[in-house]
Parts: C-alpha cells; sequence; structure tokens
C-alpha cells in the first residue's frame, strides 16, 4: 500500500465543522443534483446536474479540492 | 493511522428533522498506476454492507466501462438493483486499497463502504453517546 490521504485532509475531517449549517446546506441544495461543498463545508461552491458538471463547475469556480455529495430526489433515511 | 470523526447530520424529510450517519470522504480511481482520481467524495460507512457500492457516474468520469463489469443483481429495501463490478483503486486514510467494488446508477449517494474493501482494513467503533466513528487502520502483512 502507498501513502495516499493527504495529512490535511486527515486534519480537515478531525475538525467538528457547524453541523446545523451544513444540514442548512443540505436542505437549500437543489433535490436530484450534485453539489460541491468548500473544503471546509461551509458553504455550497458549485451545483450540477451530473457528477462531470460538478466537478466542472467547481474547478470554473477555483475549488480544486472541493467535497462532493449527491442530492437525492427526496429526503429521506437511507437503505440500500 | 487513527481517526475519530464526527457523525454528519442528513435531512430527514421535507424541511423537518435530521438524522446522523457515519460518513468519509474518499476517492477511487482505476486500478491502473498513474490514473487520475476521483474528487473526494462523501461515503456512507455502512456495516450492513457486504461491499463497497458507488455512483456508477462516478466510475463512468473515472474511465470505468461500467456495463462491461460483472453485472449481479442484489436485493435491497427498495428492490432488485443492478450492479456493475470492477477492481478499483480505493483511497482511504492509511493509504490506497486495491479491491473489487460494485457500480450502480440506481444509488442515491455517491458511495457506501462495506465489509469487503472498507471494514476489513479498520478497526471501526461507531460511539453513539459522543456521536462520532473511531476509524483505526489495520496494517495486515
Amino acid at each position: 500500500m502507498t501513502s495516499a490521504y493527504p495529512s490535511d485532509n486527515v486534519n480537515r475531517l478531525m475538525d467538528m465543522p457547524n453541523q446545523d449549517k451544513r444540514l442548512q446546506l443540505l436542505r437549500s441544495a437543489p433535490m436530484d443534483s450534485w453539489i460541491a461543498l468548500s473544503e471546509d463545508e461551509s458553504r455550497i461552491v458549485a451545483v450540477g446536474a451530473t457528477y462531470e458538471e460538478v466537478v466542472k463547475n467547481s474547478e470554473s469556480a477555483g475549488f480544486a479540492d472541493p467535497l462532493l455529495l449527491k442530492i437525492p430526489k427526496v429526503w429521506m433515511p437511507i437503505s440500500v | 493511522m487513527s481517526l475519530r470523526l464526527p457523525y454528519k447530520k442528513y435531512p430527514a424529510s421535507h424541511g423537518y428533522g435530521f438524522y446522523y450517519v457515519a460518513v468519509l470522504p474518499v476517492s477511487i480511481a482505476l486500478p491502473l498506476a498513474n490514473s487520475p482520481r476521483s474528487k473526494r467524495f462523501e461515503a456512507i460507512i455502512d456495516s450492513g454492507a457486504t461491499r463497497c457500492q458507488f455512483q456508477a457516474a462516478i466510475g463512468k468520469a473515472m474511465g470505468f466501462d461500467i456495463e462491461s463489469g460483472e453485472a449481479e443483481e442484489t436485493l435491497g429495501i427498495n428492490g432488485v438493483n443492478r450492479i456493475y463490478m470492477h477492481d478499483i483503486s480505493l483511497y482511504l486514510p492509511g493509504g490506497v486499497v486495491a479491491t473489487r467494488a460494485a457500480f450502480s446508477y440506481e444509488l442515491p449517494v455517491p458511495g457506501l463502504l462495506g465489509m469487503e474493501g472498507f471494514f476489513e482494513h479498520f478497526q471501526v467503533i461507531f460511539d453513539p453517546v459522543a456521536r462520532q466513528v473511531g476509524l483505526d487502520r489495520i496494517h495486515q502483512s
């Protein structure tokens, strides 16, 4: 195995984000879309109908390392 | 490599309530040297999943010929889903893992981290009091 998980990402993971603010962001996102959150997960920096579109839009907005989420058609507890 | 990650809140329904989910940002790539990685995406740590499963749109963008993978059908709570199996590189805390994972167009989230490919590489502690998940990487020889 090779080291492949940048230490700055690990440090970021261990910071408790503002959970309620993040929850509001998710609620505000368009349904059935992909969103890109800023590295500190405090704001939506790009939206797209597809994975490729949100990647393109986040790069155009100057965010090289966003966190991507898929917003479902309807919010409900997930069971696959 | 040891991490303690707070559970994340996901909306429970239209504007009301929330529930906690244990998640981890990960990336995937083709299992070839120097293949570009996907952007980081949020994957759910799912002890009930047999294997890791990812949204086919991510795999397709990273160069996987999704439909050429071994096709299987899985029985989930929502019915039968079609998945396509591929060898992948999965980027996790502590290093990249070579595993065989499923891709699905029906998956409502970017990814699920299951037994094969994820839990076999970590001691995982779900802490409902602190609302966090602890991950300790197991490096097997």
